[in-house]
């Protein structure tokens, strides 16, 4: 039975296969049909100036956000902000519900125009994700842990850093990757302020009517998006160490 | 099963007479590009034929290629179109001509298109290259010959441009030709069209693209760069409407041409100035023009 089952499985994997196979196909044949190669060939010097822009602004902009957001998570997740910890998380949730485009034109009116206000907005909207992980990555620390680092003497410093955050590193990586990931598939908004990035040729194609222009922003953007993911989780593999991370 | 696809058939039925009721009612769709003086001239025109007892739908905020492609497929009626735009973006014309004959030939071009080109007014909304003025006079730049002088003596002059003007035939790529340069890519600036006008007044930029008519040019003591080359078109701001649009509508014409006739460089100024400067709102501008000139 189990066979039978497992054998239909297989079948089902190798139609779903080979159903892959010719869309790939179908739609490498529709890409050149297009033209889009010739496009592409025709953009790579803006796509590979923006595209380093472009990961130069989710660089800043998302690393500021994880050292500010590590750090805020765990301050929130102490005993003594207990009572306040889900008030000041409604603030960061405040960040969150503005549009990413009106939390742009507001930094635009604090900060002026080109790349500074648009790594602020970015770094604004990136953070609630790293913030809320972290904090409930380390409240999720089973208190059986907790109490035996206690009964062996740690102090609350030698507990977070020996005992609480290795065991919520996995969660808190899983805030980073999402907030990173939404961090790249924002940043083309940031061209509307001079902030520049892979948006310009998005924008550009859009006012133009030029699909492959369009596209030769939207497809690197999208790749960009799965390589900052790759990566992370990459990182998040090798750096948790092997008693505490569930993939090893 | 059945009652599903008598559903569905009842839903397509209400919906074709839909269309079709639409299509019989005098629904005259606006556009509009994504600038102040686009938003104005969109606004305007809706309030001006709601006063004459039409239904507006008014479509601004668009890019000039898609707005263009959407009267050619009939999804725009009436927008206000600039002559030089056409002649070189639309009708890939390389010829110069003078203003007059620009307007005749886009008229001329663009009827096989369906499209009418009613009366122009005398307001000329070409590009310029402005810099503030302090900058411009300490540095000695006063034509666009200058400026390629000095940024091909090696000098970093940052260019704040909207997302078109670098790929448009009838902006930085035929400039660079006809001046015979190149514009490094870094200095390259790309923003929201109004944006360009900040940048500059805060020194964000060196050199910022702007539109002749736009108030802010002297209210932020811009100067602009001579085109010594006589490289810009005309662009006489005209009223453009589909054929068949006008063809039901034939009294269109004459309410069009009349605002069209109250439009000068000086009043576009001012008009985009308020709007701009005074951060007036648009159907406030709009609506206090038409019935200071009579025409609501």
């Amino acid at each position: 039975m189990a066979a039978a089952a497992s054998a239909r499985e297989s079948v089902g994997n190798r139609v779903l296969g080979w159903i892959g196979l010719l869309a790939a196909f179908g739609f490498g044949i529709l890409v050149s049909a297009t033209g889009l190669i010739d496009e592409f060939v025709y953009y790579w010097p803006d796509i590979e100036y923006l595209a380093v822009q472009h990961m130069r602004l989710v660089a800043i902009s998302g690393g500021l956000a994880i050292v500010a957001g590590i750090a805020i998570g765990i301050w929130l997740s102490r005993p003594s902000m207990a009572r306040f910890a889900e008030t000041v998380m409604q603030v960061f949730n405040i960040g969150t519900t503005i549009p990413t485009l009106a939390i742009l034109a507001l930094s635009m009116s604090l900060l002026g125009i080109g790349a500074v206000p648009a790594i602020f907005g970015l770094f604004i909207a990136s953070l609630l994700p790293i913030v809320r992980n972290t904090y409930a990555g380390l409240k999720a620390v089973p208190a059986h842990m907790k109490e035996a680092a206690n009964g062996m003497g740690m102090s609350p410093r030698t507990m977070l850093l020996r005992v609480e955050l290795p065991n919520a590193l996995y969660v808190i990586f899983a805030g980073i990757r999402t907030a990173l990931t939404i961090n790249v598939g924002t940043v083309p908004l940031a061209f509307l302020i001079g902030g520049g990035g892979l948006g310009e040729l998005i924008f550009t194609g859009i006012a133009l009517n030029e699909f492959g222009m369009m596209l030769a922003g939207a497809v690197p953007t999208a790749a960009l998006a799965i390589a900052t993911d790759f990566a992370i989780a990459q990182i998040q593999y090798w750096a948790i160490p092997r008693g505490v991370n569930p993939q090893r | 099963m059945f009652k599903s696809i008598a559903r569905t058939v009842t839903l397509v039925a209400a919906l074709a007479l839909g269309t079709a009721t639409a299509a019989t009612a005098e629904t005259i769709t606006v556009g509009g590009k994504n600038f102040t003086e686009q938003l104005l001239l969109a606004e305007m025109t809706e309030q001006l034929l709601a006063a004459k007892g039409y239904d507006v739908d008014k479509r601004d905020g668009l890019g000039s290629t898609v707005l263009r492609q959407a009267q050619e497929n009939g999804q725009v009626d009436v927008y206000w179109e600039y002559t030089g735009t056409s002649l070189v973006v639309y009708n890939k014309v390389k010829e110069r001509l003078s203003p007059e004959e620009t307007y005749e030939k886009v008229k001329e071009l663009d009827a096989e298109k369906g499209l009418v080109w009613l009366n122009p007014s005398k307001a000329n909304n070409t590009y310029a290259l402005a810099m503030n003025r302090s900058e411009a006079e300490e540095k000695g730049i006063a034509s666009i010959s200058d400026l390629k002088a000095k940024l091909e003596a090696g000098e970093e002059l940052s260019f704040a441009v909207n997302a078109e003007f670098p790929h448009r035939e009838d902006g930085l790529r035929g400039l660079q030709k006809t001046y015979d340069f190149r514009y490094p890519r870094s200095l390259l600036k790309a923003m929201e069209s109004g944006l360009t006008y900040q940048a500059l007044k805060e020194n964000q930029v060196d050199v910022g693209l702007v539109f002749a008519t736009d108030g802010r040019i002297a209210a932020f003591d811009f100067v602009t760069l001579e085109d010594d080359r006589g490289f810009f078109p005309a662009y006489a701001i005209t009223p453009v409407i589909r054929k068949e649009t006008l063809d039901a509508n034939p009294e269109l014409a004459e309410v069009l041409n009349g605002l069209s006739a109250k439009l000068d460089d000086d009043t576009m100024r001012k008009l985009n100035a308020s709007v701009d400067v005074d951060k007036k709102t648009i159907e406030e501008v709009a609506g206090n023009f038409l019935s200071e000139q009579g025409l609501i």
